[in-house]
This record gives structure tokens, C-alpha cells and sequence, in this order.
């Protein structure tokens, strides 16, 4: 198993120096926008433009400055500073990721909360009407897009703008960096209506997959044996029907939080969340190449890491995989 | 002896996207304690669904409509309450399966599942609990039974995962025991074992079995008894010796001499029985076997045989519409035609 | 001077119409020109309100952008330069509501001009001191040492070298070499600073002395800062105006989370005897990261100490339905810019003088205005000048260009624009003897893929299409409009569609870089319209030459008239610009930034 989790790791650095250089030559190479035009001002002269160029490197070829990155990054841990801003591209994503990880971790209790459940009664009662109803709702809950839903909720539900003044609304999360960890009086609430609406999709997702997932577990041999052994169905369904589901389930959420962990963009921007997502967004608008960097080796980062954790999880979980590693 | 186990008419009827099945249709036969009954038949005869029923495991079917009787002990279990069937199963009968590797949950040790089977049904400590499956293991052969019962099922091989299954359906002491193609999974040399051990076990212990298999060999090792079914109607049904050395329908002379035999030289066809399993959503009219049956005549289509004891053996009962004498023929020159004899 | 639409867009969240930054007549009464735009416009900014005012309290920017930068050299977007006007004193400045007249700021008196127009002489007042911990007086060095860094590579200034450039001394190429000494920039004692130029264009140079490099910057303190590349200053920056961003003890800005927020809060050394401006707020801070302005705009109208926009105005619905219920509420003015179709005069068929008044006849600038908000925000333009800049008046007001037949009805004339195109049949044109074009040129026109640019090409198309022109639109992000499509002469796009704005009260900024034979570039070009006429380059030459006093404004009026003349873009709208407020707050919005002027704004109490 050790040697296993280490192969991983090392596989690991290479994936993320492919993730940085393919992120390198995508924007450095067909940029939407001109860096050093976007920093320049309003009306720059071409001159001007081109000594904010010479002075970024910019006029460099792309494997050029791709080496220098790599060299910032692998002897200094630099990760540069912001075209724009001229702050540490580091030290933003570590104010920031704390609260992408917030969202992310208030979302991932509710929806588990919520879809596992009707997953459970849907897998039960499949065919019924309640399975059916249930179902309806899921399909509802994962067709809605996320930045609709949010500007629904904060319409409908949110303090300041909402007909049913009951929750707090667009930007109240702090500014400073807080994040659930070290403030959660202050973040708690202002995260309410974040989560339910990134909850809301995925949450409908898991149902559905729970679903599916059960009703065949439901279907096989060992259940059978179980309900013959005279075990209360409620046993036969949570204990042995949930332990053979789990294993799937767990590994979508991993997946599915690395991909959160990178930034819930949608949401963020709607509830002006100021996590990794909004990072992200800003800095591919203006082109800000050290940031869109960073945020997106993060985002790299986190994902195959995760990938790595739900494998070793899996392991743990599934007897049979443990056996066939070791 | 009083029957432990009675079934009286048991008609199972399934819906399905092409129609209703009618898997068993009218089955009936006792067991008494202590007493080994074999149902043997195809795959699609209805054996399986029949044993599923007695333990309400049908309930589980969606559509299923069971009518008829299972008397255990006198009472009968189909009329009673999901709650208070629950309770029989595991315990008054008791069930294992075909195949030990997906019967057995993968993901929980076997001594924990062997421990859960006690405590469904007796109020004991999970330490108390844990040490009985480990006696148990012990009890159906598996060696070093500690060791054993912190093992996964799949860690475990075919036969002692058997072992386990068995144990696990003896865990608290049933009536009942059904086993459903206990060894179809399994090598020969294990098979033999496992039979042995059932045997061994009933005797100890005095429950009743309903062994259900397609393979006449394994019946003729443990039965006392043997019903063939066919269509989900029993055939032929009648001590051992008697259904095994005369055998009266032709269905059980096609099961008899489809046996592969080892002394036989090699490169022989295998005789088997000519055509298909019958549909069970539109049986075939009349005599169920009729277009299968090389004897049969064009008046078979028309009359359903009735299950009747032979004139003079009154515990041999079959279904055929031929005339018993000359069925009696007709065995012996199959007989004296299969080169060898059958093994016992 | 700006180019708004598209790349703009693309770094800061802008107002679609642009942050036009010249001066503003009193255009609260003289603006509403023709009679199909009387829109009922709160008056919450005349001058009698400027004096009241309680003090004390906090107000809250809801804003999508951040500031572009805090260092006063470089800081040039709407965000930028309002958080600038508080907290830093320039050379001259502006009254909220009127950005034509400069007054005099960190300087006392006007600028002296010498008769050559190679010297400009500026005084500057005693007792401005820097905030902590610098805490000294300003001298005239302070200001020398901040125009001498705008042109180091350091600090890349995007506009040092267009206004200043004419300095004697300035290294040739800017943002290129270390900081040195500028011989042009003279300063004999503490109190005088001098600028001796190359070129006699001290009138120009009068003019930019509002712009945010001529805050004084100290070099004691800011030099171990400037020496960084590029300069850290932003980060520690000093202010001199009423409020300074939050900041610890040894200068180092702390209030300020880039994207996130921004806190003001006041400068304890400043001394309001020497400023004109009132400074009522306590506190002031901007909420960045406010991109939905329908969700930001309902907030402010509905909370406490807010306001909004930054980026573009409110939906127009939410305008509409606040004006009528909570008016006093919702500022509306004009920003002084100009939303034009620039036609491309080298391409067929645009290149024949005849088509373009054609088109500039027959297109219903109505139409194009409607997508924008309509008469709400904008009046129909009859040319190039806005109001509130130097020189609309002087162009015709509302009516600019009225002898032009082809410009005299901005509704479209239908008549006059079949003659024009019969004009261009005899020239041999493909035209029909209806006047509808029949030939297959492409015509290329290309726009931002977004609200309300596509519609407003959309409008374009239709309209064209009355003259028989068969537009091919495409649409493409916003952010590669200019980059790669419309300021690159060789894409040979024939149609774009600009927003135009002024960044300072000159007619100059408005009308040289768009129409300008000289400012045609290869790439970055902002005469989309490749006008070259000798007629119209030789009046922009006589105009820049004049001082005010000599008439300038008159003769920019002129140039106004002559670019008319050439039809190289068809006006439809000069747009305006609306802010709205909490109940409590007592807007008063900065006509030059077109932001909320927080050195005016205060709380009801």
C-alpha cells in the first residue's frame, strides 16, 4: 500500500507540470486579451505598451518564460505576482481558498443529507409514486442552472432584496479571509443560502445516484442471503444495501469535491463569495496570466490528490480492492 | 413422524414484460424431520422459486401472487405477517444458497455475518455472539475457525465459503434447511464433502432438508426421497432407491441416463433430452412434457396427467399418461441400452 | 481620451457607455436639447446642495471592478480615479458638477502660460501636508519627483508621455529607463513649479493638469518603493487629499483586499481650510465583486448607506420603476461620451463620401439609441462633442453640424439620403435608381457578443438595410472587439460600433486619437474610421495651437464640424450615466469620474 500511495505521488508531479505547461501555452500563447495591454491604461501609447511587455517578459518566447515560471516556482515556491494588482499570487490563493473550502464543506454536508435519504426511499420504493415524485424533483433540482437558482434565492429569500426577508444575501461574507474555521459566527450565515444553492444540484445528482446504485445492490445475491437470515429489511437496506453503496458514493464525492475545492464560480459570483471561483474569473477576464496560473495548478492540485485520497478510501471500503493492491 | 414441512397446492404466479409466469403451479409434498428431500428439475422448472416462497422471500418479488399452503409445524406460513415471517427465517427455516462467493457480503468479515445471523434472532452480547460463530465454523468443518471467521469471503475458497454458508444457516438451529444447488458452484471432491457434512449435520442436529439441485447425482447421494419437477409441477416423487432404480416418467429417464459417467469411453455423445424448456407463461396443453417425450402419443395433448401412486407402491406417485407396464419396459431396454451402471 | 467598448470591458468592468472625463456644463437644465428626451432628472447635485451636507457617518460602494491601482501615476478607470479624488490633491481639479472649469487644487491660481506657449507656471499652496507618516508640507519638489516617475519603467503611467511628453527632458521612449532628473521641470523655490516644453502645446499641458500624476508623490519616502520593479508604492501609498486608504503605521496600506474590498478613512493631516472640498463621510468603503448590477443596484436602493454602479448603470426596468417611486434616489447625468458607428473610409463602399452621408441621412438614430436604454440614458447625438465637454456649445449644443443636410435630421431623412446615394450612383456605384445599393461587397461589421451591443448592431443592420446595404454582423466576445478585430486596419473590418469618452475638459482628447489621419496606427488603432483628410488634420492642427484665451474652443468646434463633414462615423447617442442610493445618502456625483464624488457625499441623518 505504501508503495502504491508513493507511486501516486510521484505520478502526481508530473501530471501537474503537464497541467501548468498546457495552462502556459493556452494563455500565454492564444490570450483573449493582451496582458500588457489590459495594464497599461486606457489609451497607452504603443510604446508604453511595450515596455510593460519587456518588463513582464512578455516579449520572450513562450518556452522561455515557461522555463522562468518553472524556475520561480520549483527553487523560490514563487508563484509570481499579479499583472494587475502586483499582489503575491500565493498569498491571495491562501486568503481565498478557505472560503472556496467553506462553501464547499457546508455544501457537501447538505446535499449528502438530503440526496442520500431519497436515494434510499426512491431505491426502496422504486416505481411507486413517491419514487416518481421524488425523481421529478431531482430532475427539476439538476436542471436548474446554478446562477439562476442563486438569483431566485436571493430574490426570494435573502434580507436585503428578497420578497421573504430570511436570509443574509449578496456579499455578506467578509472580506478579510474569513472562513468557517476561524470565524464561523460571522460566516455561517452569510453562507446559508451559498450552500443550499450549490447543494441543489448535486444533492438531486446523489439521489438519483443512490438510487440506481441501491436498487441494484438491492438486487443481488448477498441481500438475499441477508433477508433470509431474518434481518429487519430497515437492517438489510441501510447496513448491508448502504455499506455496498457507500463505496461508489464516496468516490464521487471525492471527485466531486476537487472539483468544488477548485472554485464554485457560478455561485461565487452570484453571492459575491470571494473564494477561489471568483479568483479564477477575475483573473481570466483581465488576463492576469500568474494568477490563472496559480488557480489553476490549485484547482490541478486538489483534483489529483483527491483522486489519490478516494483511491486509497476505496481500498479501505472495498476488501476485495485492498486485496488485489496489496 | 409428524411433517415437519407441508406444502399444499403452492401456485406462484410472476408478472413479467411478456407475460404472467407461472413458475409453480400446484406443488405439494411433506418432509419430516430429520429426512432429506430432493427436488430435482431443469433450470426454468420452478425448484428455486418454489423454496424462495416458502421462506416469503417471494414477498420481495415485485407482482408476485402466492396462494396454497406452507405448514411448518402446523402453521401456515403464508397466511402469516411480514413481521412474524421475518422471524421464521433464519431460524424455524433456514436457507443456503448456490453460489457461497455472492451470497456472502463482500464487505463484512464472515464471523460478523455469522455473528449477525444469532443475534436477528436471540438477545446475546456481540462477544457472546462472535464466539458462537466462531463454534459454528468449527462445527461445519472449517479448520482453524478463528482465523477463519476474520476473513472476507472472498479470501475464503469455494468450499469453505460453502462451510459458512452452512454454518450460517445452522446458527440457530432450524427446523427447516433448504439448500438451493448447494454444490452446483463447487468442484467435485468439495462437492462430495459438503454433502457429507450435510448429512453428518442432520444427524446431529435432526432437521428436515430440501435439497434442490438438477443433478440427479448429488440427490443420489444424500435424498431420501426424490420429487422431479417439471413445468413447475412435481412428476415423479418417491423414495430414493425406488425413483432412482425404476423410475416411471420419461422425463426421470432422461435425467437418469444424461449423467456423464467416467467409465464411459470418451467421445460418446452425451444423450440428453431432446428440446427446450417449455414456456411457463403458455405451458403446453395437456401432458406438459408431451412434446418433449419420445413415447408420446397425439391423445397426450389433449389430457393433463394427474399425479397418482403406482397401484403397488403407494408412496411412488407419478404423472404420465402412459400405461405403467409399459413404462416398465420401456425403462428396462433404456437401461439395459446405457452401457454401465448407475453410480451410487 | 478612452476607448470603452471591448477591451476595456475586458479589464474592469466598465460603463458601457464609457468613463468619459471631461468637463460637464451645468447640463442638468442645457442637455435635455431635443424635444423627444425631457426625462425627469432628480436634481441632487445642483450647487446649493454641494454646501449641505451633516458630517459624520459611513458609505458603502457596491461595485464590480477594483481599483486598476492605488499609485496615482497609473490609476486612470472610474473605480481608480474615484478613490483618487479622494485622497489625493492634484495639480487642479474639479467641482462635482462641473468638469469644464478647472480649479485650482494642490495649486493657487490658474496656470501662467508664457505668450510662446512653452512655459507653463504653477504655484502651489502652503499648508497641504502628507499624511502620516510622511506628515510634511507638499513643496514643489513633491510634484516634480511625481511627474519625474511617470515616465520610469518602474511605473508604467499609461498617459505620462501623451499629455507630458512635451516636457524638455523626458527620456524618448517612456516607462523605459531608472528615475532622472528632468531638466523641463523646474522648481526655483517650495512653492513654484515650472514646465518648460518642446513644443508649444502648453495649452494641452494646462489642461492635463488635473490628471493624477500631478499628485504630489514624497521621494524621501517613496523612492526605496520606486526602485522595485514594477514600484511597490501603490502598496504604501501617502495621500494628501481628506481621506487615505487604511493604512499602519509605517504607511503600509492595509485596507485594501484586492477584488474584495477597499476601506477610506480620514486623513488626519489634512487641513480643510486649504480645500474646497467638505469631506462630511467618516468612513467610505468599496465592496468589490458586485458583478450583477440588477442584484447591487436593489440593494442599494433598498439598504442603508449604499451605493451603485460602478459598471455601466442599473437595468433599465429598475431605473425606470425607481424613478418613479423613489427619485430622489437615482442621479442621472451625462458622462460625456459618444456612442458613434464608425464606417471604415477605405473600404468599398464606405469609401465613397456620398454613401457614408447616405448612411448617416438615413440611419434612424433612434433605433440604434433604443437598445441603450433609450431617451432615458441618452439624448440622440448630431455629433462628435457631448455635453459637458469643452465645446459643445460652441459646436451647436444639441444641434451640431445643422447645415449638414445629411445630419440635420438625427431621426433619418429619407429623401436626402436617396439623393446622396443617386450622388453616388453617378459616381459609379452600383446603385439602383431608387437609390438602394446592389452591389456584393461585403460589409463587415463586428461587435461584442453582449448586451447592448448586439442589439445595437442589430439595429444597424436594419437600418442599412432600408438603403439596400447588406450588412454581414458578426459578434464576437467582448474582449477581443478591439484587439482583434476593429484596431487592426488590416482585418479591413468596415462597420464597428464605439463608445467614446473624454479624459479631459479638451475637445482634443475627444477628436484627435478617432479622427486624426496621424493617430492611424497598425495595431491599437483608435481611428477605426481611417479618416485622413488634410482638411480635417490641417483644422486639428490650428485648434491644438491655440490657448483658450486665443480661442481654442471655437476652433475644436470647427474641427467638430469638418470631421462631420467627411461622414466617417454616424453619432447616435450621447449617454448618461445613473447612479442610485440608499434612502439615507446624499448622492453627489463627480461629473469628471462620473462616480460618487465621496468628498461631497454625506448621510442624512
Amino acid at each position: 500500500m505504501a508503495a502504491y500511495v508513493l507511486r501516486r505521488l510521484l505520478w502526481t508531479v508530473v501530471l501537474l507540470a503537464v497541467v501548468s505547461f498546457v495552462t502556459f501555452v493556452v494563455f500565454v500563447q492564444m490570450p483573449s486579451a493582451d496582458p500588457a495591454l489590459l495594464r497599461a491604461g486606457r489609451n497607452p501609447t504603443p510604446e508604453v505598451v511595450a515596455a510593460i511587455r519587456e518588463q513582464f517578459g512578455l516579449d520572450q518566447p513562450w518556452y522561455v518564460q515557461y522555463l522562468k515560471y518553472l524556475q520561480q516556482l520549483v527553487l523560490h515556491h514563487d508563484l509570481g505576482y499579479s499583472y494587475q494588482s502586483n499582489v503575491s499570487v500565493g498569498s491571495e490563493i491562501v486568503a481565498r481558498l478557505p472560503v472556496t473550502l467553506s462553501l464547499a464543506l457546508g455544501a457537501v454536508v447538505i446535499w449528502l443529507a438530503v440526496g442520500i435519504p431519497i436515494g434510499i426511499v426512491s431505491a426502496v420504493r422504486r416505481g411507486r409514486v413517491s419514487d416518481r415524485l421524488l425523481m421529478v424533483g431531482a430532475l427539476v433540482g439538476i436542471s436548474a442552472p446554478a446562477y439562476w437558482l442563486g438569483l431566485v434565492a436571493l430574490y426570494l429569500l435573502s434580507k436585503d432584496i428578497g420578497v421573504l426577508p430570511l436570509f443574509e444575501g449578496s456579499g455578506a461574507y467578509p472580506t478579510g479571509g474569513e472562513s468557517l474555521f476561524t470565524d464561523p459566527a460571522r460566516v455561517a450565515p452569510a453562507l446559508v443560502l451559498p450552500c443550499l444553492v450549490l447543494a441543489a444540484s448535486f444533492a438531486a445528482i446523489y439521489a438519483r445516484f443512490v438510487r440506481a446504485s441501491l436498487s441494484e445492490v438491492l438486487a443481488e445475491d448477498y441481500i438475499r442471503t441477508a433477508r433470509a437470515k431474518g434481518l429487519r429489511e430497515r437492517t438489510v437496506v441501510l447496513k448491508h444495501g448502504m455499506r455496498s453503496t457507500a463505496v461508489p458514493v464516496v468516490t464521487l464525492l471525492g471527485l466531486d469535491l476537487g472539483i468544488l475545492l477548485g472554485g464554485a464560480i457560478l455561485v461565487e459570483i452570484v453571492f459575491n463569495v470571494p473564494g477561489m471561483g471568483r479568483l479564477s474569473y477575475e483573473a481570466i477576464q483581465r488576463a492576469d496570466i500568474p494568477m490563472i496560473q496559480g488557480a489553476v495548478l490549485l484547482g490541478g492540485l486538489v483534483i489529483i490528490l483527491l483522486n489519490l485520497v478516494v483511491d486509497v478510501v476505496q481500498a479501505l471500503l472495498d476488501p476485495r480492492v485492498r486485496s488485489a493492491a496489496t | 413422524m409428524t411433517a415437519v414441512l407441508e406444502v399444499r397446492n403452492l401456485r406462484v404466479r410472476l408478472p413479467t414484460d411478456d407475460g404472467v409466469v407461472t413458475a409453480v403451479d400446484g406443488l405439494s409434498y411433506r418432509v419430516d424431520a430429520g429426512r432429506t428431500l430432493g427436488i430435482v428439475g431443469e433450470s426454468g422448472s420452478g425448484k428455486s422459486i418454489s423454496s424462495l416462497t416458502l421462506m416469503g422471500l417471494s414477498r420481495f418479488l415485485p407482482g408476485a401472487e402466492v396462494s396454497g399452503e406452507v405448514l411448518l409445524d402446523g402453521r401456515d406460513l403464508l397466511a402469516a405477517g411480514d413481521d412474524e415471517l421475518r422471524r421464521v427465517r433464519g431460524a424455524g427455516i433456514a436457507m443456503i444458497f448456490q453460489d457461497p462467493l455472492s451470497a456472502l457480503h463482500p464487505y463484512f468479515k464472515v464471523g460478523a455475518q455469522l455473528a449477525e445471523a444469532v443475534r436477528a434472532h436471540r438477545d446475546v452480547g456481540r462477544r457472546a455472539a462472535e464466539a458462537r460463530a466462531i463454534e459454528l465454523l468449527d462445527l461445519v468443518g472449517v479448520p482453524e475457525a478463528r482465523r477463519r471467521a476474520s476473513a472476507y469471503a472472498h479470501e475464503l475458497s469455494g468450499g469453505m465459503r460453502q462451510r459458512a454458508m452452512i454454518a450460517m444457516a445452522l446458527a440457530n438451529e432450524p427446523r427447516v434447511l433448504i439448500a438451493d444447488e448447494p454444490t452446483t458452484a463447487l468442484d467435485a471432491t468439495v462437492q462430495a464433502q459438503i454433502l457429507e457434512e450435510l448429512e453428518r449435520l442432520q444427524r446431529e442436529l435432526g432437521m428436515a432438508i430440501v435439497l434442490i439441485t438438477h443433478d440427479m447425482g448429488v440427490v443420489a447421494q444424500v435424498a431420501h426421497e426424490i420429487a422431479v419437477m417439471y413445468a413447475g409441477r412435481i412428476v415423479e416423487h418417491g423414495p430414493v432407491d425406488t425413483i432412482l432404480g425404476e423410475p416411471q416418467h420419461p422425463y426421470t429417464w432422461g435425467l437418469l441416463t444424461s449423467i456423464p459417467q467416467l467409465h464411459l469411453p470418451r467421445g460418446g455423445l452425451l444423450p440428453s433430452i431432446p428440446g427446450r424448456p417449455p414456456s411457463l407463461i403458455s405451458p403446453p396443453s395437456g401432458c406438459r412434457f408431451h412434446p418433449r417425450c419420445v413415447h408420446a402419443r397425439p391423445e397426450h395433448s389433449a389430457r393433463e396427467p394427474q399425479l397418482e401412486a403406482l397401484p403397488d407402491a403407494p408412496d411412488h406417485r407419478v404423472a404420465c399418461l402412459l400405461d405403467p407396464d409399459e413404462r416398465r419396459a420401456r425403462w428396462q431396454s433404456l437401461r439395459d441400452a446405457a452401457s454401465g451402471e448407475l453410480a451410487r | 481620451m478612452s476607448l470603452n467598448v471591448g477591451r476595456v470591458r475586458a479589464v474592469r468592468v466598465r460603463p458601457a457607455a464609457a468613463l468619459a472625463l471631461a468637463g460637464a456644463v451645468a447640463a442638468l437644465a442645457g442637455c435635455g436639447g431635443t424635444s423627444s428626451d425631457a426625462p425627469t432628472e432628480p436634481l441632487t447635485d445642483t450647487p446649493a446642495k454641494l454646501e449641505r451636507g451633516v458630517r459624520g457617518g459611513a458609505a458603502t460602494l457596491l461595485s464590480a471592478a477594483d481599483v486598476d491601482s492605488l499609485d496615482p501615476a497609473i490609476a486612470d478607470y472610474n473605480v481608480g480615479m474615484m478613490v483618487l479624488q479622494a485622497t489625493q490633491r492634484t495639480l487642479y481639479s474639479f467641482l462635482p458638477n462641473d468638469a469644464t472649469t478647472l480649479v485650482p487644487d494642490l495649486a493657487k491660481g490658474a496656470p501662467k502660460i508664457s505668450d510662446d506657449g512653452r512655459t507653463v507656471t504653477v504655484k502651489i499652496k502652503s499648508g497641504v501636508r502628507f499624511a502620516p507618516p510622511v506628515d510634511r508640507e507638499v513643496t514643489s519638489r513633491d510634484v516634480k519627483y511625481a511627474l519625474e516617475r511617470g515616465f520610469t519603467k518602474q511605473v508604467p503611467s499609461g498617459y505620462a508621455a501623451a499629455y507630458f511628453g512635451s516636457i524638455a527632458g523626458t527620456p524618448a521612449k517612456p516607462n523605459s529607463g531608472d528615475l532622472r532628473d528632468v531638466s523641463g521641470i523646474r522648481t526655483p523655490d517650495d512653492r513654484t513649479l515650472v514646465l518648460e516644453l518642446t513644443r508649444p502645446n502648453a495649452g494641452l499641458v494646462s489642461q492635463a493638469l488635473v490628471k493624477g500624476i500631478t499628485a504630489p508623490v514624497p521621494p524621501e519616502y517613496a523612492r526605496r518603493f520606486d526602485r522595485q520593479n514594477p514600484s511597490t508604492y501603490a502598496q504604501h501609498v501617502i495621500a494628501t487629499g481628506p481621506y487615505m486608504v487604511e493604512q499602519d503605521a509605517s504607511g503600509r496600506v492595509t485596507g485594501w483586499s484586492p477584488g474584495r474590498e477597499l476601506r477610506l478613512v480620514r486623513n488626519p493631516n489634512w487641513d480643510p481650510a486649504t480645500d474646497f472640498r467638505p469631506a462630511y463621510l467618516d468612513r467610505i468603503e468599496i465592496a468589490g465583486g458586485n458583478t450583477d448590477s440588477g442584484v447591487a443596484a436593489r440593494r442599494a436602493l433598498s439598504g442603508e448607506g449604499s451605493i451603485c454602479c460602478d459598471a455601466g448603470s442599473p437595468p433599465i426596468e429598475l431605473l425606470r420603476s425607481a424613478l418613479q417611486s423613489t427619485p430622489d434616489q437615482v442621479t442621472l447625468f451625462p458622462q460625456r461620451t459618444a456612442n458613434w458607428v464608425a464606417l471604415n473610409t477605405t473600404v468599398r463602399p464606405l469609401d465613397n463620401l456620398n454613401v457614408r452621408r447616405a448612411l448617416m441621412a438615413g440611419v434612424n438614430r433612434s433605433a440604434l439609441r433604443l437598445p441603450r436604454g433609450g431617451p432615458l440614458l441618452g439624448e440622440l447625438a448630431t455629433g462628435y462633442l457631448p455635453p459637458g465637454l469643452q465645446g459643445y456649445e460652441e459646436a451647436g449644443g444639441a444641434h451640431q453640424g445643422a447645415n449638414l443636410d445629411f445630419n440635420a435630421d438625427p431621426e433619418g431623412d429619407a429623401e436626402v439620403a436617396r439623393r446622396y446615394m443617386l450622388a453616388a450612383k453617378r459616381d459609379g456605384l452600383p446603385i439602383d435608381e431608387q437609390g438602394r445599393y446592389v452591389g456584393d461587397d461585403e460589409i463587415l461589421a463586428v461587435a461584442a457578443n453582449s448586451e447592448p451591443d448586439d442589439k445595437t448592431a442589430e439595429a444597424f443592420q436594419a437600418e442599412a438595410r432600408k438603403l439596400g446595404f447588406d450588412v454581414t454582423l458578426r459578434l464576437v466576445p467582448r474582449e477581443v472587439v478591439y484587439t482583434n478585430f476593429c484596431s487592426t486596419p488590416a482585418k479591413r473590418v468596415a462597420v464597428c460600433f464605439v463608445a467614446f469618452g473624454s479624459d479631459t475638459p479638451d475637445p482634443y482628447s475627444m477628436l484627435v486619437l478617432p479622427f486624426d489621419g496621424r493617430s492611424i496606427r497598425r495595431e491599437g488603432n483608435l481611428n477605426i474610421s481611417q479618416l485622413d483628410d488634410p482638411g480635417v488634420n490641417a483644422a486639428i492642427d490650428r485648434a491644438a495651437a491655440l490657448s483658450v484665451e486665443e480661442g481654442r474652443i471655437d476652433a475644436w468646434a470647427d474641427v467638430d464640424e469638418a470631421i462631420l463633414a467627411q461622414a466617417p462615423a454616424i453619432p447616435y447617442v450621447w449617454s448618461k450615466r445613473a447612479l442610485v442610493a440608499s434612502k439615507d445618502v446624499q448622492l453627489v456625483a463627480n461629473r469628471y469620474s462620473t462616480m460618487p464624488d465621496l468628498s461631497f457625499t454625506s448621510i442624512r441623518k
